[in-house]
């Protein structure tokens, strides 16, 4: 459950990122489209209290953001666009047992989780290479096994198949689809979108539709050919 | 970019005595070869400590006489500088014992940090930091920090090499401010980047305060009393539900009121 209360982003010299923002987000897969640069990865931050807004208030299942942003951020996974943003240990192995370190579990019990999650997600094979060797879906499907080790309540992914080919962009679909977690993600691709449960459409910082993923397609793909460039 | 795959000062999976070595006598004998080459600085003891750090890396870990001098050529400049230093000011012996005990230190804790997984590493020296608790440090925190300074440094490295080919590609390979001016701005980009990176994953902040996922908010005290949040209809929810879980509605938008469809389902 989120909740956005007047939530609104500005920056020091006035300009308005995202503008107050009141709604609730409950649904299993939120999705969240719109033109570069319109707000989305704003609002996405605003979930996790990697941003607080600079008026309103952002609460995940009744935890404000700016007053107890670290329980948040320990309960909200995280997902980059790029996963080497993402990955900050040399190796799949390191850094998902970076992860589980916040559940401060004695050393082999640490380590048992980290196999166990590399094995959940079929990565097992990758865990002692270096992150550089690794092909972009192997990352990215690393980058979410980090982040779901310690089993957040929510997941939120900034556009996670942007860069991926058509092979990993499915991986990575089926592997959110399987998810327990509530998800909020933004996308350019609208047949990710259309596999959620509810979509918003955020155009220069506003939510300028709210509601089933096909509708809010449609809307987006209307707002991309007034701005004269076609639909998606 | 391939300078940034760089592992240099990183463990690397491999077979000797060496990785079955305790990380507490790996940690003394290292710290022990620092102690003696600077108690007895001369020529021989530097030369018996570079033999047994070489020999220590050979034979514990299998490493090529080829790849533990890659280990030493990122300090070689300011080796090289410091020689000269000591051989004009001091004497050429006393040079020898400088640099050559600065190269057997370096190779010693390279042999720890090669053959020691970063994890074990944390967990060695957030026991070491387990005394400074008294005074209010946190240990895990000190661990992480200079797990992240041991990954930052090949990262630099690597970033300096794609840096210099960049430049060089572009014929600007003579202008030290082309390449030192991106070097600075990745360097903050990178520290930026990771610091958002464990901020995102929850490490890094408060050590004792619960997530979201390891209780119901009214069993912590914050959460003590608190009216569950109101639901878009008006009514009161608990977003919780009997086991804990978070209560998540798998049902529509509540503008519309109609099912969405379900492609996927969990």
């Amino acid at each position: 459950m989120l909740e956005f209360s007047g939530a609104a982003v500005r920056t020091d010299d006035g300009r308005t990122l995202l503008h107050p923002l009141t709604l609730t987000l409950s649904e299993r897969r939120v999705s969240v489209i719109g033109p570069n640069g319109s707000g989305k990865s704003t609002f996405l931050r605003l979930v996790n209290g990697l941003l607080v807004p600079t008026s309103g208030s952002v609460a995940v299942f009744g935890r404000d953001t700016r007053s107890q942003g670290h329980a948040v951020r320990r309960s909200v996974g995280f997902v980059f666009t790029d996963p080497l943003s993402q990955l900050v240990m040399p190796t799949g192995r390191e850094d998902v047992e970076l992860s589980l370190r916040s559940r401060k579990l004695p050393a082999a019990d640490r380590r048992r989780a980290g196999e166990a999650v590399l094995r959940r997600f079929g990565i097992e094979h990758l865990a002692d290479r270096s992150i550089y060797d690794l092909s972009g879906g192997e990352r990215q499907i690393l980058a979410l096994a980090v982040v779901l080790a310690v089993e957040p309540r929510v997941l939120v992914a900034d556009e996670p198949t942007t860069l991926l080919d058509l092979r990993n962009d499915a991986r990575v679909r089926a592997l959110v689809a399987g998810l327990d977690q509530q998800v909020v993600f933004t996308t350019h691709n609208l047949d990710f979108a259309l596999e959620s449960d509810r979509t918003l459409v955020v155009d220069d910082g506003r939510i300028v539709f709210d509601g089933l993923p096909r509708d809010a397609v449609a809307r987006y793909r209307e707002i991309a050919a007034t701005a004269g460039v076609g639909g998606p | 970019m391939r300078g940034y795959g760089s592992t240099l000062g990183l463990y690397q999976p491999g077979s000797g005595f060496l990785y079955r070595t305790p990380l507490p006598v790996k940690a003394v004998v290292s710290l022990a070869c620092a102690v003696v080459v600077i108690a007895w600085r001369s020529p021989a003891t530097s030369a018996v400590a570079l033999v047994l750090s070489l020999a220590a890396l050979t034979i514990g870990a299998h490493q090529s006489p080829a790849r533990i001098l890659r280990m030493l050529l990122p300090a070689a400049p300011v080796l090289g500088i410091l020689a000269v230093y000591q051989g004009v000011s001091q004497g050429w012996l006393h040079a020898v014992a400088v640099v050559g005990g600065i190269a057997a230190c370096l190779l010693a804790a390279r042999a720890v940090t090669l053959t020691t997984p970063t994890q074990d590493l944390l967990d060695g020296v957030a026991r070491l930091a387990r005394p400074f608790r008294a005074v209010g440090a946190d240990p895990e925190r000190f661990a992480l920090a200079l797990s992240i300074m041991l990954r930052s440094i090949p990262y630099l490295a690597g970033l300096f090499v794609d840096v210099r080919e960049a430049a060089r590609a572009r014929g600007l390979d003579r202008h030290p401010r082309v390449a030192v001016t991106p070097l600075v701005v990745g360097a903050v980009a990178y520290a930026h980047r990771t610091g958002e990176a464990l901020a995102a994953r929850g490490l890094g902040g408060a050590v004792d305060e619960e997530g979201i996922g390891e209780g119901r908010p009214e069993d912590s005290g914050s959460g003590a009393g608190r009216t569950p949040p109101r639901a878009p209809g008006g009514e009161r929810t608990d977003p919780w539900d009997a086991g804990g879980r978070p209560r998540l509605s798998p049902g529509p938008p509540s503008r519309t009121g109609v099912a969405p469809p379900r492609h996927l389902r969990c």
